[in-house]
């Protein structure tokens, strides 16, 4: 584990050194910020707009960090040659991906908290208490970018940085959209295609799921069985694209 | 016993369906307790590739490595090794004292021997006053010698330089050449590549030359330039990649003639 968080930590101050960090910081709390104005065109009262606006911010800004963090994580260090140094080094292949996620997932922490911290400070400025609700979102909603973190990490392994942008963009909106997906397949009538469809549909990972944010801005309880079983669901989708990442970067010639 | 064997390397890269570049061919050496091995050769001629494969970098295609009776992807092997790649990059947002810490805590070294070490080595390959300045504001020269000292954090028993005299004035050269007769004494074995011949002549004990993925001919420098009747090392040099050359053309030739 030494090694690791030798790996991990070095990860997090190189992207705590990059500007994209910080210009996605920026524009996201100016987007938070600039909510409650909005609440004059929507027919809606502006803690729900305030709750809605930050939530989608959380998740769309911290999906680019993540996306970008983990391409840079591999390709970063094969493109500067620092990859050879580190390689000669005593340390495995797997000790090299496991550093490199454990880094990332604590940037996309830092990114994901301060933008939380300035949510519920903008929620508190209006009197309004931040419930329990609040947190079970942004909980799942971090779970969410680890997952979009990994996968991006496990592609960068052995694709190209064009394909994996483009890709794990491509996954992110798919995975919020799994519901139209599942309309379309039940729709089918067509066996080749329903069984394509359902096969597609199990591998692509739900984002849906974690998105309990119509929810909680209307006031409704989600259940901690819900946030346990989901956050379980991200954490094994993690682990299984931690482990193919492991996989490829064994057989991966840099 | 050697601190080091090579048996039958080889390494060929795959570049399409129908293309392929054999850039290391059944290679074999040695390389001693307490010796300068130096790899010879021109640009392409296999020197980085062999080096990247002793370290674990690239996976061999054919053949084996042994260094002190561990194989070359063995956590225990490394843990013995120093190694200085060609035009080194690093962390450019680190300081010399930062870049020797953060590999030191990768051999799992303590606080208070990475401290030591630091000091030690800065002063070593002076640059003991940089003080808080970040890589990106060194010379290359002071990228080199940063290198140089990174490669030597963890006191390795086996040194594996890759070009290490590329962007030196003449007198970093001189100095970085006494280090390496110093480190010689001081019982570390080193490999080194390089393609400057009056830099290998003054510091190897043993040579090897490389062409084309080929190794060419090892030996101690004395007897190879008895055995090639060469004045010098570049004498020795020039008439054994011609040598080769000539003896490829003309298999070249009557391949095409049979055919």
């Amino acid at each position: 584990m030494g090694k690791v968080w030798v790996i991990a930590s070095n990860t997090f101050r190189e992207a705590l050194r990059k500007k994209t960090l910080y210009i996605l910081l920026v524009v996201a709390l100016v987007a938070i910020g600039t909510s409650r104005f909005f609440s004059f065109l929507a027919a809606q009262d502006e803690l729900k707009m305030i709750k809605d606006v930050s939530f989608a911010t959380i998740e769309f800004f911290g999906a680019i960090l993540a996306i970008f963090t983990a391409i840079g994580a591999v390709s970063g260090e094969i493109e500067k040659k620092t990859i050879y140094t580190l390689l000669s080094k005593p340390i495995t292949r797997r000790n090299f991906i496991l550093g490199k996620f454990v880094g990332q997932s604590l940037i996309i922490l830092l990114n994901a908290v301060l933008i939380s911290l300035f949510f519920i400070g903008l929620l508190i400025s209006k009197k309004a208490v931040p419930d329990i609700e609040i947190y079970k979102s942004l909980l799942l909603i971090y779970v969410e970018l680890l997952m979009i973190g990994s996968i991006t990490l496990a592609v960068a392994t052995f694709a190209t940085d064009a394909f994996n942008i483009i890709f794990s963009f491509f996954l992110f909106i798919v995975g919020n959209l799994t519901v139209y997906f599942k309309q379309l397949v039940d729709r089918t009538e067509n066996i080749v295609f329903k069984g394509l469809g359902e096969m597609v549909r199990t591998v692509i990972p739900n984002y849906e799921n974690f998105n309990i944010r119509d929810q909680v801005v209307v006031g409704v309880s989600v259940s901690w069985k819900y946030i346990g079983q989901t956050t379980l669901y991200g954490l094994i989708y993690i682990t299984i694209a931690v482990l193919i990442g492991i996989y490829f970067f064994q057989k991966r010639e840099v | 016993m050697p601190l080091l064997k090579v048996t039958d390397l080889s390494k060929v890269f795959y570049l399409g369906r129908n293309r392929k570049v054999v850039a290391l061919n059944k290679v074999n050496f040695e390389v001693e307790d307490g010796e300068i091995f130096g790899i010879l050769g021109p640009n392409g001629s296999g020197k980085t590739t062999c080096l990247k494969l002793l370290l674990g970098i690239l996976f061999p295609t054919e053949g084996e490595i042994d260094i002190m009776g561990k194989s070359q992807f063995d956590v225990e092997a490394k843990e013995k090794i120093g190694f200085l790649p060609e035009n080194p990059y690093y962390y450019e947002y680190l300081t010399g004292a930062e870049v020797l810490s953060f590999y030191g805590r990768l051999f799992g070294m303590s606080k208070g021997l990475i401290k030591d070490r630091t000091e030690y080595l800065l002063k070593l390959v002076n640059l003991q006053d940089t003080g808080k300045l970040s890589l990106r504001h060194y010379s290359k020269g002071m990228l080199e010698r940063i290198g140089l000292a990174s490669s030597l954090i963890n006191d390795p028993k086996i040194l594996i330089l890759d070009e290490p005299t590329t962007g030196l004035d003449p007198i970093g050269c001189k100095e970085t050449r006494d280090l390496l007769i110093k480190l010689k004494e001081a019982g570390k074995t080193i490999l080194l590549s390089s393609h400057f011949l009056s830099e290998v002549e003054r510091v190897c004990s043993r040579i090897a030359i490389f062409h084309r993925g080929n190794l060419l001919t090892t030996g101690v420098l004395a007897d190879l330039l008895n055995q090639y009747q060469a004045e010098n090392l570049e004498d020795l040099f020039v008439k054994t990649i011609e040598t080769f050359d000539s003896a490829a053309e003309k298999e070249k030739s009557e391949t095409a003639a049979v055919q």
